[in-house]
């Protein structure tokens, strides 16, 4: 059968009346005098027409290891089937070592931009209401299925998040600082100082970046004239615009940090692979440090004042 | 290897793809899904954006024939065959289908898995429901007019063969003992037909397909498809609640679940016949009354519905049913029925039976207020205990 489908390929592959496409020996070997300018009816009327083999292709085409199952582009909460890369980029060589194996696991799509308004209901306050709340194979935190109108959506679930909870999303900012519910999302520039926030979005509108893992949480520091404040859980501090949506809250999952593995074994189960047992000299890197805080950054694009 | 060899050649690297199937491949599971495995298809690369100047004809390199740099890709219309050729058929966009309408419609159908579950199914057909078979059916049950000689020895009989008998296994598919069971009870139950002979005036479909719609507040809602098993009889089945408790339900206020909606998980359509209504059978079916639905749950591997779903379910269905069953009867326009129609449903997924007697009292369903539809539910225990099994 497959020696069937490869004389059936080749037989359509007929040299004539194209012009033949030698290689240099066998054009050096059958026809010295010849150049390979000349049509193909004067090579036959010198007899047999010659049954020259351009040669095909043996290798299978390459694949360039890229994440395809990820190229979907309408949202579902149906588990997504996941690839493991196993540390290795789209040439296929390793680029992070201490990757590969571990249980296999399905994404679950969640939605970082929580201001996210169903067609036809741009510009209001809405209202979620909490679903289940569950473990993710892809994250440290827990997510939480929301329903809320007519759609279904994954959040990254806070402390105290219940089956059954109303969670609210609002982008108005009011004057006065509103007393947020844990669970609750609003602008930086509604809320009041002092407030643990997760899920910050950096430029107002394009999905939440900083504050994901489990059990994490910043400080809203300071409202600046149209910008906020807020420290990182690395102490870091940032300078965001006040529409930059934030949760209220803790992240779920607070005791991630004290788990104990307990064996190598858990960890492989983790899709962790162990370092390599060489002994190196450790350089300049290694060691504690005690270094002052690097300065504030900000993400806020301020017009910049000419002198003209 | 010679560009041009190469580019004529390309089509021998399809026949190694042909090769790979059928080497043996160590890795490869050809009965999981692609999307379960990760393996998806590689996606097109998308052309680059055309920009539309108005005024200005852009320089196509389409005279020349072949590519050049710098110059514009030319666009072609595409080739239209001069004929109708059903192999090569290409629907029209939504907007230019004969069937489009601007606001859209909402269809329930036996594969929809509603979020809120039996209150939201309530919501929809403005129905109250009643836990708890009404005390005429169930004296029904209990009359010993209606048991079968041996009763007890021969259900038991019936869920062993289900369960049991069937397969080699110690527990065969949850499709394969739950149609059995539903089909070896209805037998059953029909071998009563010498005691009781109006047992003779109803028959057993499968795999009817049923339309239903109705408005209800702004919205447009559809039940469509294929349900279950319909037993349908010559005579229609007599209503439970008398006109008082009817005139009771006006006072009931249907259960709102705010933030959710009432159309969440139902599938959204543009394209559609409202007011379109049929039973499933042509006017003269000497059966034509609905008299009771049987659905078989689990047949579906993969669409398996909760308790709480498929009792929303079975209620969609008995009011779709009913609904289309007035419409023939009473005409279109909405109005509060004087003979109200009555359909029974039963569900099992092998374990639980739900059984539910849905009476239509009204095909107003515009507004919120008014006479309500009523529903009664109640469940049988389970038939096997897994205990006990092994």
């Amino acid at each position: 059968m497959a020696m069937a489908c490869l004389s059936r390929g080749l037989r359509s592959l007929s040299l004539l009346p194209q012009t033949p496409v030698l290689s240099s020996q066998t054009r050096a070997t059958l026809r010295p005098a010849i150049s390979v300018q000349l049509p193909l009816p004067a090579i036959v009327s010198h007899g047999t027409p010659l049954q020259l083999c351009r040669g095909f292709i043996t290798t299978a085409s390459l694949d360039q290891n890229r994440r395809f199952w990820k190229q979907r582009e309408k949202y579902t909460i149906k588990p997504i089937g996941m690839k493991k890369t196993g540390g290795r980029d789209h040439t296929g060589k390793v680029r992070t070592h201490g990757i590969g194996g571990g249980h296999k696991q399905r994404y679950r799509w969640v939605d970082f931009q929580r201001l996210r308004f169903e067609a036809g209901k741009e510009g209001q306050v809405f209202e979620e209401k909490v679903v289940e709340v569950r473990y993710d194979p892809c994250r440290s935190a827990d997510i939480a299925l929301v329903a809320g109108g007519n759609r279904k959506r994954w959040l990254i679930a806070t402390e105290n998040m219940q089956v059954g909870d109303i969670i609210k999303t609002s982008g108005v900012i009011g004057r006065m600082a509103v007393s947020a519910n844990e669970g609750d999302s609003y602008p930086l520039g509604a809320l009041p100082v002092g407030t643990l926030v997760n899920n910050l979005e950096l430029q107002p509108g394009t999905g939440s970046v900083f504050i994901r893992a489990a059990g994490t949480s910043g400080l809203l520091l300071r409202k600046v004239n149209g910008t906020a404040i807020v420290q990182l859980p690395s102490k870091r501090q940032v300078q965001v615009a006040e529409t930059c949506m934030v949760t209220v809250g803790r992240i779920s999952n607070i005791d991630h940090n004290q788990r104990i593995i307990g064996k190598a074994g858990r960890n492989r189960w983790l899709g962790i692979r162990p370092s390599s047992g060489l002994w190196q000299r450790k350089g300049g890197w290694a060691g504690r440090k005690i270094k002052p805080l690097p300065p504030m950054k900000s993400y806020v694009n301020l017009p910049s004042i000419s002198a003209n | 290897m010679i560009p041009e060899a190469r580019q004529r050649l390309r089509s021998g690297a399809t026949l190694l793809n042909d090769l790979r199937l059928f080497s043996v491949h160590p890795r490869r599971q050809l009965n999981v899904s692609r999307p379960l495995l990760g393996r998806a298809a590689a996606p097109r690369p998308r052309p680059r954006e055309r920009v539309e100047i108005p005024g200005l004809e852009p320089i196509t390199y389409g005279a020349r024939s072949h590519y050049v740099p710098g110059l514009a890709k030319p666009v072609y219309p595409r080739w239209e065959m001069g004929h109708k050729d059903p192999r090569f058929y290409r629907s029209p966009p939504h907007q230019q289908m004969a069937l489009y309408k601007e606001k859209a419609c909402y269809l329930f159908n036996q594969r929809t898995s509603i979020l809120e579950g039996v209150r939201q199914a309530l919501w929809l057909t403005k129905t109250k429901q009643t836990t708890g078979l009404p005390s005429q059916l169930l004296s029904l049950a209990e009359s010993s007019a209606n048991q079968i000689a041996d009763q007890d020895e021969r259900v038991m009989n019936v869920i062993k063969h289900a369960r049991f008998w069937e397969m080699t296994e110690m527990e065969p598919p949850q499709e394969n003992y739950c149609s059995t069971l539903l089909h070896s009870l209805l037998q059953l139950c029909s071998s009563l037909q010498a005691s009781h002979p109006v047992l003779g005036k109803r028959m057993l479909a499968e795999k009817y397909s049923l339309t239903a719609s109705w408005n209800r507040g702004e919205d447009l809602f559809q039940v469509r498809g294929q349900n279950g098993l319909l037993l349908s009889s010559t005579t229609p089945l007599p209503p439970l609640a008398d006109r008082q408790e009817v005139e009771e339900t006006e006072n009931h206020v249907l259960e709102t679940f705010y933030p959710v909606s009432p159309t969440i998980d139902l599938q959204t359509t543009h394209l559609y016949s409202p007011d379109r209504m049929t039973t499933g059978f042509c006017g003269d079916y000497p059966y034509p009354h609905a008299h009771t639905l049987y659905f078989p749950e689990g047949v579906d591997r993969r669409n398996r519905l909760r308790p709480p779903q498929l009792r929303a379910k079975m209620i969609m269905f008995c009011f779709a049913n009913a609904l289309a069953r007035a419409h023939t009867l009473y005409g279109a326009a909405p109005q509060t029925l004087d003979q109200p129609v009555c359909v029974q449903a039963v569900a099992t997924d092998g374990q639980n039976l739900q059984l539910a007697f849905f009476q239509l009292n009204t095909t107003d369903l515009q507004h919120h207020h008014g006479v309500k539809n009523q529903v009664s539910t109640g469940r049988a225990g389970r038939l096997i205990d897994r205990r006990h099994v092994l």
